[in-house]
């Protein structure tokens, strides 16, 4: 495995292994077809290397099985950030990195020369000017120098700001930022503040913690700051066409949907080639691009608000046109003096529906939504308390009536022991 | 120029922080060296760090140690190196302070000095920006007063290991008290709710216990400072099902991509048939969560089956056939 290296240059080519080992947990080599093998050696090395103690490998009968597997309730960091601290970089970024912040550790604001001067007088290293300029430039974005000018020259200081200093300053801070890196979003950001003051999370626990996600992180940050700025995006999808060419689209993005029951996160946005809203799943966009500042936003973004409280789940459905909704209507039994925690798990389920006491033990939730099929996989989590399905298409209630049935062979036509 | 941010960039890296570990050693040796590396980097950083990073004849590629006295190794800078909150920290941690949950551990005095602090840094997000489909409407009241104290109660007897006096209503609606040692807090984004895992002191043994953070009604010290070491691994395996349930997956509906992305928060083993395509997942869960497995596997109605242990699949079964029965009412 000559030339193999731990450090990656770009985030999207791991971004899909690490994502196919972690969900499928059942991907052999072969499996991977659309890539090399020597490709899938060396992101499967890579991964087992951050990864170590949740990779499950097995022989199969079709060759060697890689899984990632984690009871990621139980867990105190997402082991899958270990991704974003990859980064690939030369030896000149490695010395510049610690030297330049080593000569202006005293406090001094030294100038591009200066700062050259000293690289060679203080520790023998020799740097072009250009070299550290980029050096100095992108560390005062970064926030690690400030850049301020006196007359026409730039002077670099260190900034004061470290991450021990806030969590030295405010008493708590460490904690809520243990929250935070687990439990919030783009929980990465959180977890290296809190590896920069050598910090680890050992109080908060995160159910129904969908760790794959951070792996979307980088091109949701993207889109993120497109929102802020209301800006038109295009991106480019995963899949591929006929061609080998990946798809790409255009439109004006307006929020990040989650769903915790499915684990899916997904874009809604205003699709121009399709003229209509639309979700795209986050874990499809491969990357992400700024356009123009859209002139509508605010009118658009509000419309779509609008439109927004017509979804069950994350679906406009298949319909161009606005305000088309369908009914739907589910009959429940629960019984009032015993089954409090079935009323409950409707108010509290409901979401843009409602839920009304009809008769004894009878509770109706209804709800005018623009996907009717979303509410389908909810409904069957009362399984045994359907009393109707009305409403929606009869594609809908005949599909449900099915698989009632055929569940019914599938547990109840037991002979018993 | 639009300037990018970078949450994937060198400058948060493994390979970074251990070298700033190694460089804040006044002295160190080799094999101190392979220490910090195995613990700060990556399963295979050893064949990649030392290399890069030990001189050999006075020289290397990183120029960041020299050799003391042939055995040991000393930074080549004058003072220890120190991480910086760069823009992109500042950004989020102002982006946190307008959740009420961040907030629910810091003071009002800290949050404000904060806000004063993090003056003039734009936050990284907008909270508004982010939307859950499905989070469950009757999530905690983090603006509660009583709800802050006894949460911030706990949260400090969590890292004091202060063992404390905690009424609470189970789910039952019943007032129970006791005195329990708080070891982790948990968090649900679903629920949108905590819970704290303890350890309860009841009959003179250390027993499991989880309370809904949201149900407690008053925690007060005892100033009794527990002993009492949780093993975390040993308290989960305790609370673990004895058997795990083993579910058949079939690839219709595109189920298999649907089931394996929804119980991916699951320990899981999976095996495929080639042929068919259909999976056989193995899964394991905490014994309290029992029927909100049951309920999240029937939602999958026919596309999955649960094949094993039989007292699981007969709980579906009831289920089915009391379905079945009501409609043919």
């Amino acid at each position: 495995m000559a030339g193999f290296s731990e450090l990656i240059k770009s985030f999207d080519k791991t971004r899909d292994y690490v994502r196919d080992f972690f969900i499928y947990g059942c991907k052999v080599r072969n499996d991977f077809q659309a890539k090399s093998s020597r490709t899938y050696d060396d992101e499967k090395r890579r991964v087992e290397s951050w990864l170590g103690d949740y990779i499950h490998t097995d022989n199969s009968q079709r060759g060697k099985k890689v899984c990632i597997s984690v009871d990621s309730g139980h867990i105190s960091e997402n082991p899958l950030y270990k991704a974003y601290y990859s980064k690939s970089f030369t030896d000149n970024d490695i010395k510049l990195h610690f030297l330049l912040t080593d000569i202006l550790a005293d406090g001094e604001s030294l100038t591009l020369k200066e700062l050259v001067n000293r690289l060679a007088d203080d520790y023998g290293e020799l740097f072009d000017e250009q070299t550290v300029r980029n050096k100095l430039k992108e560390y005062a974005d970064e926030g690690v120098f400030v850049k301020e000018k006196q007359g026409k020259t730039d002077y670099f200081r260190l900034s004061e700001d470290t991450a021990e200093s806030f969590f030295n300053e405010y008493a708590g801070l460490d904690n809520a930022v243990k929250f935070a890196s687990e439990a919030g979003n783009f929980g990465v950001v959180g977890n290296s503040l809190l590896k920069s003051a050598g910090l680890k999370n050992d109080i908060i626990l995160n159910k129904h913690n969908y760790i794959v996600h951070t792996l979307e992180d980088e091109v949701m940050l993207d889109i993120v700051s497109a929102i802020d700025e209301k800006r038109f995006i295009t991106f480019e999808s995963f899949g591929k066409n006929r061609e080998g060419k990946t798809f790409e689209y255009s439109g004006v993005p307006f929020r990040i949907l989650s769903s915790m029951q499915t684990g899916r996160r997904y874009l809604t946005m205003y699709n121009y080639e399709y003229r209509r809203y639309n979700s795209v799943r986050l874990d499809s966009i491969k990357s992400v691009k700024q356009g123009e500042i859209c002139p509508d936003y605010d009118e658009m973004l509000a419309l779509y608000l609008k439109n927004e409280q017509k979804c069950f789940g994350v679906s406009f459905g298949r319909r161009t046109e606005l305000g088309h909704v369908e009914p739907i209507k589910l009959t429940i039994f629960a019984d009032e003096k015993t089954e409090d925690y079935i009323i409950n798990r409707l108010e509290r389920e409901k979401r843009c529906g409602t839920v009304e006491h009809v008769s004894e033990n009878t509770f109706v939730f209804s709800a005018d939504v623009f996907d009717p099929n979303e509410i389908m996989q909810w409904a069957k989590s009362f399984i045994g308390r359907i009393i109707s399905v009305e409403g929606g298409s009869e594609e809908i209630r005949n599909k449900f009536y099915n698989d009632i049935e055929r569940m019914n062979r599938m547990y109840c036509d037991e002979k018993e022991d | 120029m639009k300037r990018k941010i970078n949450i994937f960039s060198e400058l948060y890296g493994a390979y970074y922080r251990t070298a700033a570990k190694i460089l804040a050693e006044d002295e160190i040796t080799e094999s101190g060296i392979y220490s910090i590396i195995s613990e700060e980097a990556f399963a295979d950083s050893a064949l990649f760090i030392p290399q890069k990073l030990i001189p050999k004849n006075g020289v290397s590629d990183w120029g960041l140690i020299k050799a003391c006295d042939g055995k040991s190794f000393a930074s080549v800078l004058k003072h220890k190196p120190r991480s910086a909150a760069t823009e992109l920290h500042k950004r989020w941690l102002r982006a946190q302070l307008a959740d009420p949950k961040f907030r629910l551990f810091l003071d009002d005095e800290v949050c404000a000095r904060l806000e004063k602090r993090l003056e003039g840094v734009k936050p990284l997000y907008k909270s508004e920006i982010f939307r859950s489909a499905d989070v469950f409407s009757d999530g905690d009241p983090y603006t509660d007063e009583n709800y802050i104290k006894n949460f911030r109660r706990i949260v400090s007897a969590i890292t004091s290991r202060e063992v404390l006096d905690i009424e609470f209503l189970s789910g039952k609606n019943e007032r129970k008290r006791g005195h329990f040692l708080p070891l982790r807090l948990e968090y649900s984004r679903k629920n949108d709710k905590f819970r704290v895992y303890c350890a309860a002191y009841r009959d003179r043994h250390w027993s499991n216990g989880l309370i809904n953070l949201g149900r407690v009604i008053s925690a007060a010290g005892t100033e009794y400072k527990s002993v009492y070491e949780a093993d975390m691994e040993q308290y989960f395996s305790q609370r673990r099902c004895v058997e795990p349930v083993t579910v058949e997956v079939t690839p219709e509906r595109n189920g298999v991509e649907r089931f394996m992305m929804e119980f991916a928060t699951y320990e899981k083993y999976t095996e495929r048939d080639l042929e068919t395509g259909v999976c056989t997942v193995k899964l394991w869960y905490d014994r309290a969560d029992e029927t909100e497995l049951l309920i999240r596997l029937l939602s999958f109605g026919p596309v999955i089956e649960i094949k094993s242990p039989q007292s699981f699949r007969r709980l579906a079964a009831e289920r089915v056939k009391r379905q079945n029965e009501l409609l043919r009412l």
